[in-house]
């Protein structure tokens, strides 16, 4: 709108102001009096719209240019005359000698105060300037207008901003000496903050003052954000110095030995350049500073500190150093997004720990195999003694379980306070989790009896949650075993040790436990463990329906016998663990007292009836009974008890029946009479005939061991305190720790099971793939299976092999090797 | 310090107290009034226009105020400008950045 209205009205503007100024010199004379009276000071006298009309006047002559280039010339004799002397004059000679880095204490003071003179100085003069060059500005918008809209050249503002730089920043200080002021303003900067690192209190604004100038400041005209001189003067000299600053400064604190020192430090470092480029400097450099002290400082330095004997991350988790942890923590993630040196020394440490677990466990175990030993040696005199130390072993397996509990509970704790609930952190524990408590071979069992234990005893009076809480615990450990299938054959046998002997404490525990590890591990895991319930509910019901069926039937001179029975589906039951025959030794079954095999009969009877086609086999080894005893005592009064006995011990009992009081059976004559296996039978006559609470037979000679040729009498002088009597089988049916033996077979079992599921696996995948080359057959073998266990690739080529052998597969290919599936 | 009119003299000697707010519709005269330069009009609040006439300078604070109560505003009528004004007033808008 207005630059339109000048050209229309030029004509007649000019003849009306022709009258009152038509002279550039005197316009000129006014104004560059004025000027000078607004650097110095001394303004308030003088009228703006005076001097205003005067460059609008010089201007509207045409004359834009000319007065554009006299104010410039006016500036710069001003700043070259006036203002660069001030600023020199201020600069002591202490303040030239840069670089002098062996200061005395005095020296450092005196620089200290000059220098602070000297950045007065500058800040002042600076600060003038700017405030005489916007009121200069102001008066000259004018002309401003025009030149910078016709002839492309800066304000007169920017102009003379280029100009203070030329002539007071770029002008050398003394002829002898080739600094610059803006060198020594560098370096005296540098030199405070030098100060303020080492502890001292400097003039923070002050400093900020002569920065926003070097901000405000650029090395061409055209004012592009990274010619800033703040950017290509200082920033490069003050990073420098840092650079070396922080590569000693971490050395010193490396040399104090302490990694929480250093880590305190390292952070109180970071806070502080932070607050630095915050209120002192700009905040541009924030990021490059940050830089410089992740990488000098905390990079080359963190792998050492975390190593640190003594004191570095080892000893901090030893100790629960959450907030030094922290700290080491906060400095890897600024590094390093992976934190290799921090998860690796907390890895190393949870194997440490996790090994030291292990031995203990070990250590722990292998106190048995003396005391089994000598225990044999003195024949089960104190049959109570004799199962202590075995249970002593399933102690230091739950023991071991809570161990590795508790270092879980730890680093878990740890984790989520110090490591911010890292994901990489988390990783890293589990795997090193993972990593110790596969590297004990007997994890799987260990888990499976602390399991056993709780769901035994230890849930007893335990809220639901507390409940939840322990089987959860527990499950957390199952999610590190590799070996899941072993797990679950442990767990098996247990279970069915319970599920049969009623020794589990809660029935609704035990089906959230299968349900969690459904969750957790998957169906097909559970499958086998569901079917166990299953047979149990069934045999429930097939228990009452033989009583209806019994007492429809009944003989009524006869007394009944109660039967419980559990029928239970073979292939889902390790039987292996009920029956204790070894190899392929043909055994024939027990061989039950008439009145016992007259039950036996009915029901199978009853069974086959409703289930045609089915065989049962007895499994007299699992079961217990109620018998009621009478002891005829030699004053002639006659006793009774209510015994609780394993089956076999009844069948033993019941022999004597038929046994004259004072006649004796041998060893071998029972074994002959009732095939009940040596070791089951051993077992049960030393509970019967050695333990001292339960001795309802006399054994001759009196001795802790079981010899062929010992004769047993039914002892009439049975005492007990109690009605009901419960004997146990000596170690017989708690859950325990596998002997050596156990073990081997147990590992054989798993051997030839993993197998099937690795031929089960193989025959799948080819099914479904036709052709496959060897290693892509490897690996997806591999992925199926690794959710239950971890294959031995040996075995797999084995297994491969042996398909090829029986004609399941054949080779199609030799480079790369590759299978064809044969239909 | 500033007090809230300020005083607009014309050529001729007219004056016009106009609120300071108006009065910095115009950027040669915002910038004569700033504070933090020590000019006599920023000091005395008191602006002497001398090639501005009494006639123009009214109807530039009538523009003034005009423009302060409209400048937030769509479909702002027209300002009635007596055609013989017209050069006077242009010069006057341009020399007082308006």
């Amino acid at each position: 709108m207005a630059m339109r209205a000048r050209q229309k009205i030029r004509a007649p503007r000019r003849g009306l102001n022709t009258n009152k100024t038509d002279d550039f010199e005197t316009n000129w004379d006014d104004l560059s009096t004025s000027l000078k009276k607004i650097h110095t000071k001394d303004a308030s006298n003088l009228s703006f719209e005076q001097l205003y009309r005067n460059a609008y006047n010089i201007v509207l002559m045409m004359r834009s240019d000319e007065l554009y280039e006299r104010v410039k010339k006016l500036e710069q004799e001003w700043l070259d005359a006036e203002v660069q002397r001030w600023v020199t004059s201020a600069i002591s000679s202490v303040l030239l000698q840069a670089k002098d880095q062996v200061e005395i204490q005095d020296q450092q003071n005196e620089r200290k105060d000059t220098g602070e003179k000297f950045l007065n100085v500058l800040r002042q003069a600076w600060e003038d300037h700017q405030v005489s060059m916007g009121m200069i500005t102001d008066v000259l918008m004018y002309m401003d207008r025009v030149i910078s809209a016709d002839h492309k050249k800066p304000s007169i503002y920017v102009a003379s901003m280029a100009l203070f730089r030329d002539y007071v920043l770029q002008s050398v200080v003394r002829s002898d000496v080739k600094l610059t002021v803006a060198d020594v303003l560098k370096s005296t900067v540098l030199f405070m903050i030098q100060l303020e690192r080492s502890g001292q209190i400097i003039n923070r604004p002050l400093i900020r003052h002569c920065i926003y100038m070097l901000e405000g400041l650029y090395e061409t005209i055209t004012e592009e954000e990274s010619s800033k001189l703040y950017l290509t003067m200082f920033e490069p000299a003050f990073l420098e110095t840092s650079k070396a600053f922080y590569k000693a400064e971490g050395r010193r604190l490396l040399e104090t030995g302490d990694a929480a020192t250093f880590c305190k430090a390292a952070s109180d470092r970071i806070a502080e350049e932070r607050e630095r480029c915050l209120s002192t400097l700009s905040p541009l450099s924030e990021p490059k500073i940050k830089e410089v002290l992740d990488h000098k400082l905390i990079s080359s330095n963190i792998t050492e500190v975390i190593n640190l004997e003594g004191t570095g991350v080892k000893n901090m988790l030893d100790n629960d150093r959450m907030d030094v942890l922290r700290n080491v923590y906060v400095l890897s993630a600024r590094v390093d997004s992976k934190k290799g040196p921090l998860t690796a020394a907390v890895q190393k440490r949870i194997v440490e720990l996790g090994n030291e677990i292990n031995k203990s466990a070990i250590a722990a175990a292998q106190v048995l195999p003396t005391k089994p030993a000598e225990k044999a040696a003195d024949g089960g005199k104190k049959p109570t003694e004799k199962e202590k130390p075995v249970n002593q072993q399933t102690v230091s397996a739950i023991k071991w379980v809570d161990d590795v509990l508790g270092l879980k509970n730890k680093f878990d704790k740890i984790w989520e306070e110090s490591f911010r609930s890292d994901v990489t952190m988390q990783s890293a524990i589990t795997t090193s989790f993972s990593e110790f408590i596969n590297s004990n071979s007997r994890s799987s069992e260990h888990l499976s009896l602390f399991f056993d234990e709780n769901l035994k005893k230890g849930i007893k009076g335990k809220t639901e949650s507390e409940v939840d809480a322990l089987l959860d615990n527990g499950i957390t450990l199952l999610r590190y075993v590799k070996d899941k299938d072993l797990f679950e054959a442990y767990y098996k046998k247990h279970l069915s040790r319970r599920l049969l002997m009623k020794r589990s404490a809660s029935m609704d525990a035990e089906r959230q436990m299968i349900s969690k590890m459904k969750m957790e591990v998957g169906n097909q895991f559970t499958q086998r463990l569901e079917a166990m319930f299953k047979d149990m509910t069934v045999s429930e019901d097939l228990t009452s329906s033989y009583k209806k069926h019994v007492r429809r039937a009944a003989d009524p001179d006869q007394k009944p016998v109660d039967l419980e029975i559990n029928v239970l589906t073979s292939t889902m039951w390790p039987m292996e663990a009920m029956s204790s025959t070894k190899g392929e030794e043909v055994r024939l079954p027990c061989v039950f007292p008439k009145e016992i095999d007259k039950v036996k009969q009915s029901f199978e009877q009853f069974y086959l009836s409703k289930h045609n086609g089915r065989k049962l086999s007895w499994q007299a080894s699992m079961g217990t009974a109620d018998i009621r005893a009478t002891f005829h005592r030699s004053n002639g009064k006659v006793q009774r008890h209510e015994l609780n006995v394993s089956t076999y011990a009844m069948v033993i009992l019941l022999l004597f029946n038929d046994v004259p009081p004072d006649e004796s059976l041998t060893y071998e004559e029972i074994q002959a009479q009732t095939r009940i296996p040596d070791h089951d039978l051993i077992r049960n006559l030393q509970s019967l005939a050695v333990a001292p609470k339960t001795r309802v037979l006399k054994k001759d000679p009196m001795s802790k061991d079981v010899k062929p040729t010992d004769k047993f009498f039914f002892n009439n002088d049975f005492q007990s305190a109690f009605m009901k009597v419960r004997i146990g089988v000596v170690s017989g049916s708690a859950n325990k720790v596998e002997n050596q033996d156990q073990r081997k077979e147990t590992e054989k079992r798993m051997n030839d099971e993993r197998g099937a599921s690795i031929e089960a696996a193989v025959v799948r995948i080819m099914k479904q793939r036709k052709t496959l080359a060897h290693a892509k057959l490897m690996s997806e073998v591999l992925s199926q299976l690794s959710v239950r266990f971890v294959p031995d690739v040996n075995m797999i080529k084995r297994r491969i092999e042996s398909l090829i052998d029986r004609e399941y597969l054949e080779r199609v290919g030799e480079d790369p090797p590759t299978y064809g599936y044969v239909a | 310090m500033a007090s809230e009119f300020v005083t607009l003299v014309s050529g001729d000697g007219f004056e016009f107290i106009i609120p300071r707010s108006t009065a910095c519709v115009s950027g040669t005269i915002r910038r004569m009034l700033d504070s933090s330069s020590k000019f006599s009009e920023a000091v005395s609040g008191r602006c002497e226009l001398e090639n501005i006439s009494g006639i123009v300078l009214e109807k530039v604070c009538e523009y003034f105020c005009y423009n302060e109560k409209n400048k937030d505003q769509t479909n702002v009528p027209d300002m009635d400008i007596p055609p013989e004004l017209c050069l006077e007033l242009l010069m006057a808008a341009d020399y007082l950045d308006t």
